[in-house]
Protein backbone atom coordinates (compact mmCIF):
# COMPACT_ATOMS: atom_id res chain seq x y z
CA UNK A 1 0.00 0.00 0.00
CA UNK A 2 3.12 2.23 1.24
CA UNK A 3 4.95 1.61 -2.29
CA UNK A 4 2.12 2.10 -4.27
CA UNK A 5 1.20 5.76 -2.82
CA UNK A 6 4.88 6.46 -3.45
CA UNK A 7 4.45 5.30 -6.37
CA UNK A 8 1.50 7.51 -7.57
CA UNK A 9 3.12 10.96 -5.94
CA UNK A 10 6.04 10.06 -8.35
CA UNK A 11 4.24 9.45 -11.23
CA UNK A 12 2.27 12.37 -10.24
CA UNK A 13 5.46 14.92 -10.02
CA UNK A 14 6.91 13.65 -12.86
CA UNK A 15 4.27 13.98 -15.26
CA UNK A 16 3.58 17.76 -13.54
CA UNK A 17 6.56 18.33 -14.44
CA UNK A 18 6.95 17.39 -17.78
CA UNK A 19 3.46 19.71 -18.16
CA UNK A 20 5.23 22.54 -16.52
CA UNK A 21 7.77 21.87 -19.46
CA UNK A 22 5.92 21.98 -21.90
CA UNK A 23 3.91 24.77 -20.76
CA UNK A 24 7.12 27.13 -20.10
CA UNK A 25 8.87 26.29 -23.13
CA UNK A 26 5.81 27.28 -25.43
CA UNK A 27 5.28 30.82 -22.81
CA UNK A 28 5.87 33.76 -24.68
CA UNK A 29 4.32 37.34 -24.42
CA UNK A 30 3.77 38.15 -27.64
CA UNK A 31 0.46 40.35 -27.22
CA UNK A 32 -2.05 40.00 -30.09
CA UNK A 33 -1.87 43.08 -31.76
CA UNK A 34 1.55 43.01 -31.93
CA UNK A 35 1.47 40.08 -34.03
CA UNK A 36 2.23 40.46 -37.77
CA UNK A 37 -0.21 39.82 -40.64
CA UNK A 38 2.13 38.07 -42.73
CA UNK A 39 2.89 34.68 -40.81
CA UNK A 40 6.74 34.36 -42.65
CA UNK A 41 7.16 37.62 -41.04
CA UNK A 42 6.19 37.04 -37.68
CA UNK A 43 8.01 33.54 -37.62
CA UNK A 44 11.00 35.80 -38.43
CA UNK A 45 10.60 38.53 -35.67
CA UNK A 46 10.26 35.06 -33.30
CA UNK A 47 13.05 33.84 -34.08
CA UNK A 48 14.99 37.18 -33.48
CA UNK A 49 13.43 38.48 -30.17
CA UNK A 50 14.35 34.46 -28.94
CA UNK A 51 18.18 35.45 -29.52
CA UNK A 52 17.37 38.95 -27.75
CA UNK A 53 18.17 39.57 -24.07
CA UNK A 54 15.48 41.69 -22.21
CA UNK A 55 17.70 44.45 -20.60
CA UNK A 56 15.64 44.97 -17.80
CA UNK A 57 15.57 41.29 -16.64
CA UNK A 58 18.46 40.11 -18.31
CA UNK A 59 17.99 36.47 -17.77
CA UNK A 60 14.88 36.09 -20.11
CA UNK A 61 14.81 37.37 -24.05
CA UNK A 62 12.28 39.63 -25.00
CA UNK A 63 10.14 37.00 -26.50
CA UNK A 64 9.29 36.17 -22.89
CA UNK A 65 9.45 39.24 -21.18
CA UNK A 66 6.72 41.17 -20.06
CA UNK A 67 8.88 44.53 -19.36
CA UNK A 68 7.87 47.39 -21.17
CA UNK A 69 11.27 47.73 -22.89
CA UNK A 70 10.91 44.28 -24.21
CA UNK A 71 7.35 45.13 -25.63
CA UNK A 72 9.04 48.32 -27.50
CA UNK A 73 11.81 45.95 -28.96
CA UNK A 74 9.85 43.59 -30.12
CA UNK A 75 7.44 46.22 -32.05
CA UNK A 76 10.71 47.54 -33.15
CA UNK A 77 11.81 44.42 -34.76
CA UNK A 78 8.56 43.80 -36.53
CA UNK A 79 8.25 47.64 -37.84
CA UNK A 80 11.62 46.75 -39.17
CA UNK A 81 10.78 43.47 -40.99
CA UNK A 82 8.18 45.23 -42.58
CA UNK A 83 10.12 47.93 -43.79
CA UNK A 84 11.86 45.00 -45.59
CA UNK A 85 15.71 45.18 -43.21
CA UNK A 86 17.34 42.13 -43.02
CA UNK A 87 18.30 40.08 -39.57
CA UNK A 88 21.55 41.08 -40.04
CA UNK A 89 20.86 44.95 -40.20
CA UNK A 90 17.97 44.05 -37.18
CA UNK A 91 20.82 42.71 -34.98
CA UNK A 92 23.61 45.08 -36.03
CA UNK A 93 20.76 48.24 -34.90
CA UNK A 94 20.04 46.08 -31.88
CA UNK A 95 23.57 45.83 -31.12
CA UNK A 96 25.13 49.07 -32.01
CA UNK A 97 23.07 50.44 -29.04
CA UNK A 98 23.25 47.67 -26.21
CA UNK A 99 26.37 45.61 -27.16
CA UNK A 100 26.81 42.05 -27.81
CA UNK A 101 25.10 42.09 -23.88
CA UNK A 102 22.07 42.28 -25.69
CA UNK A 103 22.57 38.61 -27.25
CA UNK A 104 21.57 35.98 -25.74
CA UNK A 105 24.29 33.80 -27.32
CA UNK A 106 28.00 35.57 -26.95
CA UNK A 107 29.36 35.63 -30.31
CA UNK A 108 32.20 34.35 -31.60
CA UNK A 109 34.61 37.03 -31.96
CA UNK A 110 38.34 38.05 -31.38
CA UNK A 111 37.67 39.56 -28.22
CA UNK A 112 35.72 36.36 -26.91
CA UNK A 113 38.00 33.56 -28.01
CA UNK A 114 38.98 32.79 -24.38
CA UNK A 115 35.47 32.52 -22.99
CA UNK A 116 34.55 29.91 -25.82
CA UNK A 117 38.16 28.11 -25.98
CA UNK A 118 39.52 28.38 -22.57
CA UNK A 119 36.81 25.09 -21.34
CA UNK A 120 38.16 23.14 -23.81
CA UNK A 121 41.98 23.99 -22.38
CA UNK A 122 40.43 23.41 -18.98
CA UNK A 123 39.31 20.02 -19.84
CA UNK A 124 42.33 18.98 -22.00
CA UNK A 125 44.76 19.98 -19.16
CA UNK A 126 42.29 18.44 -16.06
CA UNK A 127 42.21 15.53 -18.24
CA UNK A 128 46.02 15.20 -18.77
CA UNK A 129 46.32 15.66 -14.92
CA UNK A 130 44.03 12.47 -13.93
CA UNK A 131 45.76 10.81 -16.89
CA UNK A 132 49.26 11.10 -15.88
CA UNK A 133 48.29 10.43 -12.63
CA UNK A 134 46.47 6.90 -13.08
CA UNK A 135 49.24 5.85 -14.94
CA UNK A 136 51.74 6.38 -12.33
CA UNK A 137 49.77 5.03 -9.86
CA UNK A 138 49.50 2.10 -11.98
CA UNK A 139 53.49 1.74 -12.41
CA UNK A 140 53.57 1.70 -9.02
CA UNK B 1 58.56 15.94 -11.51
CA UNK B 2 55.74 14.58 -8.78
CA UNK B 3 56.70 17.73 -6.63
CA UNK B 4 55.95 19.85 -9.51
CA UNK B 5 52.71 18.72 -10.45
CA UNK B 6 51.36 19.63 -6.89
CA UNK B 7 52.74 22.54 -6.34
CA UNK B 8 51.43 24.05 -10.38
CA UNK B 9 47.68 23.27 -9.21
CA UNK B 10 48.13 24.93 -5.76
CA UNK B 11 49.33 28.01 -7.40
CA UNK B 12 46.96 28.14 -10.00
CA UNK B 13 44.06 27.61 -7.53
CA UNK B 14 45.76 30.65 -5.18
CA UNK B 15 45.43 32.75 -8.62
CA UNK B 16 41.71 32.27 -8.83
CA UNK B 17 41.45 32.47 -5.23
CA UNK B 18 43.47 36.32 -5.54
CA UNK B 19 41.00 36.88 -8.59
CA UNK B 20 37.93 36.33 -6.71
CA UNK B 21 38.87 38.22 -3.66
CA UNK B 22 40.50 41.23 -5.81
CA UNK B 23 36.44 41.40 -7.95
CA UNK B 24 35.06 41.22 -4.38
CA UNK B 25 36.86 43.76 -2.79
CA UNK B 26 37.10 46.19 -5.79
CA UNK B 27 34.01 48.99 -6.11
CA UNK B 28 31.64 47.79 -9.05
CA UNK B 29 28.57 47.18 -9.92
CA UNK B 30 28.48 43.88 -11.67
CA UNK B 31 24.61 44.30 -12.75
CA UNK B 32 25.83 47.83 -14.51
CA UNK B 33 26.12 47.20 -18.25
CA UNK B 34 28.76 49.74 -19.96
CA UNK B 35 26.89 51.74 -22.89
CA UNK B 36 27.97 50.85 -26.01
CA UNK B 37 27.95 54.32 -27.08
CA UNK B 38 30.54 55.68 -25.46
CA UNK B 39 32.96 57.88 -27.34
CA UNK B 40 30.81 57.83 -30.28
CA UNK B 41 28.23 60.46 -31.62
CA UNK B 42 24.72 61.27 -29.94
CA UNK B 43 21.77 59.21 -31.93
CA UNK B 44 20.22 62.16 -33.78
CA UNK B 45 16.58 63.12 -33.33
CA UNK B 46 13.52 64.96 -33.78
CA UNK B 47 10.92 65.35 -31.43
CA UNK B 48 8.45 67.69 -29.75
CA UNK B 49 9.29 70.03 -27.01
CA UNK B 50 7.88 69.97 -23.74
CA UNK B 51 7.59 73.67 -22.97
CA UNK B 52 6.85 75.25 -26.74
CA UNK B 53 5.19 74.38 -29.64
CA UNK B 54 8.58 74.21 -31.65
CA UNK B 55 10.26 70.93 -32.34
CA UNK B 56 13.27 69.48 -30.64
CA UNK B 57 16.02 68.98 -33.03
CA UNK B 58 19.09 67.54 -31.59
CA UNK B 59 21.40 68.70 -34.04
CA UNK B 60 20.57 72.14 -33.34
CA UNK B 61 21.17 71.30 -29.39
CA UNK B 62 24.04 70.02 -29.27
CA UNK B 63 27.87 71.12 -30.14
CA UNK B 64 28.82 74.08 -27.88
CA UNK B 65 29.21 73.00 -24.67
CA UNK B 66 29.86 69.80 -22.07
CA UNK B 67 25.84 68.98 -21.79
CA UNK B 68 23.40 66.47 -19.28
CA UNK B 69 21.49 64.34 -20.92
CA UNK B 70 18.65 62.76 -18.59
CA UNK B 71 15.93 60.60 -19.26
CA UNK B 72 13.43 61.09 -16.82
CA UNK B 73 9.31 60.75 -16.29
CA UNK B 74 7.01 62.36 -13.48
CA UNK B 75 5.93 58.34 -12.74
CA UNK B 76 9.52 57.20 -11.65
CA UNK B 77 10.21 57.61 -8.11
CA UNK B 78 13.62 57.24 -8.35
CA UNK B 79 13.81 60.51 -10.90
CA UNK B 80 12.14 62.49 -8.48
CA UNK B 81 15.20 61.51 -5.65
CA UNK B 82 17.53 62.43 -7.99
CA UNK B 83 16.24 65.86 -9.45
CA UNK B 84 17.76 68.05 -6.61
CA UNK B 85 21.36 66.84 -8.03
CA UNK B 86 20.14 67.73 -11.68
CA UNK B 87 18.82 70.87 -10.12
CA UNK B 88 22.73 71.54 -8.67
CA UNK B 89 23.97 70.75 -11.66
CA UNK B 90 22.16 73.28 -13.63
CA UNK B 91 22.28 76.33 -10.53
CA UNK B 92 25.37 75.08 -8.90
CA UNK B 93 27.63 74.04 -11.66
CA UNK B 94 25.82 76.01 -14.44
CA UNK B 95 26.22 72.91 -16.67
CA UNK B 96 23.59 72.50 -19.12
CA UNK B 97 21.05 70.24 -18.88
CA UNK B 98 18.36 68.61 -21.25
CA UNK B 99 15.87 66.13 -20.07
CA UNK B 100 13.91 63.54 -22.37
CA UNK B 101 10.54 63.06 -20.93
CA UNK B 102 9.95 59.07 -21.21
CA UNK B 103 6.37 57.75 -21.83
CA UNK B 104 4.91 60.34 -19.66
CA UNK B 105 2.35 62.67 -19.66
CA UNK B 106 2.78 66.31 -20.95
CA UNK B 107 0.67 68.54 -18.64
CA UNK B 108 1.47 66.10 -15.62
CA UNK B 109 5.29 67.04 -16.38
CA UNK B 110 4.69 70.64 -16.73
CA UNK B 111 3.21 70.18 -13.20
CA UNK B 112 5.98 68.21 -11.65
CA UNK B 113 8.58 70.71 -12.84
CA UNK B 114 6.27 73.95 -11.41
CA UNK B 115 6.38 72.16 -8.12
CA UNK B 116 10.10 70.44 -7.55
CA UNK B 117 11.75 73.16 -9.78
CA UNK B 118 13.34 73.16 -13.65
CA UNK B 119 16.81 72.49 -13.97
CA UNK B 120 16.15 71.21 -17.84
CA UNK B 121 16.79 73.90 -20.52
CA UNK B 122 14.70 72.09 -22.59
CA UNK B 123 13.05 68.74 -22.82
CA UNK B 124 12.26 66.71 -25.25
CA UNK B 125 9.16 64.03 -25.44
CA UNK B 126 9.81 60.59 -25.74
CA UNK B 127 6.14 59.07 -25.99
CA UNK B 128 7.02 56.25 -27.90
CA UNK B 129 10.31 55.44 -25.82
CA UNK B 130 11.70 55.06 -29.63
CA UNK B 131 14.68 57.98 -28.41
CA UNK B 132 15.72 55.74 -25.49
CA UNK B 133 16.12 52.89 -27.47
CA UNK B 134 18.25 55.05 -29.63
CA UNK B 135 20.44 55.98 -27.15
CA UNK B 136 20.78 52.50 -25.46
CA UNK B 137 18.83 53.28 -22.55
CA UNK B 138 17.27 50.20 -20.54
CA UNK B 139 16.01 51.54 -17.20
CA UNK B 140 15.19 55.34 -16.21
CA UNK B 141 16.85 57.73 -14.91
CA UNK B 142 19.47 57.38 -16.94
CA UNK B 143 21.92 60.51 -17.52
CA UNK B 144 24.55 61.21 -20.05
CA UNK B 145 27.66 63.39 -20.36
CA UNK B 146 27.90 64.45 -23.87
CA UNK B 147 31.16 66.91 -25.02
CA UNK B 148 31.17 70.12 -27.12
CA UNK B 149 31.95 67.83 -29.71
CA UNK B 150 28.74 65.88 -29.30
CA UNK B 151 30.55 62.91 -28.04
CA UNK B 152 29.13 60.68 -25.34
CA UNK B 153 31.92 60.62 -22.20
CA UNK B 154 29.89 58.63 -19.63
CA UNK B 155 26.30 56.93 -18.77
CA UNK B 156 25.14 57.02 -15.32
CA UNK B 157 21.85 54.02 -15.17
CA UNK B 158 19.89 54.88 -11.43
CA UNK B 159 19.35 57.97 -9.69
CA UNK B 160 22.40 60.31 -9.38
CA UNK B 161 23.06 60.23 -5.56
CA UNK B 162 25.55 62.52 -3.59
CA UNK B 163 28.45 60.09 -4.69
CA UNK B 164 27.51 59.84 -8.20
CA UNK B 165 27.20 63.86 -8.30
CA UNK B 166 30.91 64.37 -7.23
CA UNK B 167 31.98 61.64 -10.14
CA UNK B 168 29.90 63.11 -12.55
CA UNK B 169 31.68 66.98 -12.10
CA UNK B 170 34.83 65.23 -11.97
CA UNK B 171 34.59 64.06 -15.64
CA UNK B 172 32.49 66.92 -16.36
CA UNK B 173 35.67 68.89 -15.38
CA UNK B 174 37.78 66.18 -17.31
CA UNK B 175 35.82 66.22 -20.47
CA UNK B 176 36.49 70.16 -20.43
Amino acid sequence: MKIRSILIKVLFSISFFLLMHVVLINSHSVEPDEILKNQKQEQRARDISKNIRCMVCQNQSIDESNAPLAKDLRILIRNKIKNGQNDDEIYKFLTDRYGDFILLDTPFKLSTLALWFLPFVFFIIGFSIIYLHNKRSKNV
Amino acid sequence: MKKKLTILPSIFFLLILITFFYLLIIERNPSEIPSNLLNKNIPQFETDSLFNDKKFISSQKFGDEIILVNFFATWCKPCRDEHVYIKRFSNEKKIKVIGINYKDNKNKTIIWLKKLGNPYSDVAIDKSGMIAIDWGVYGIPETFIVDSNKIIKYRHVGPITQKMYKKINQIINESK
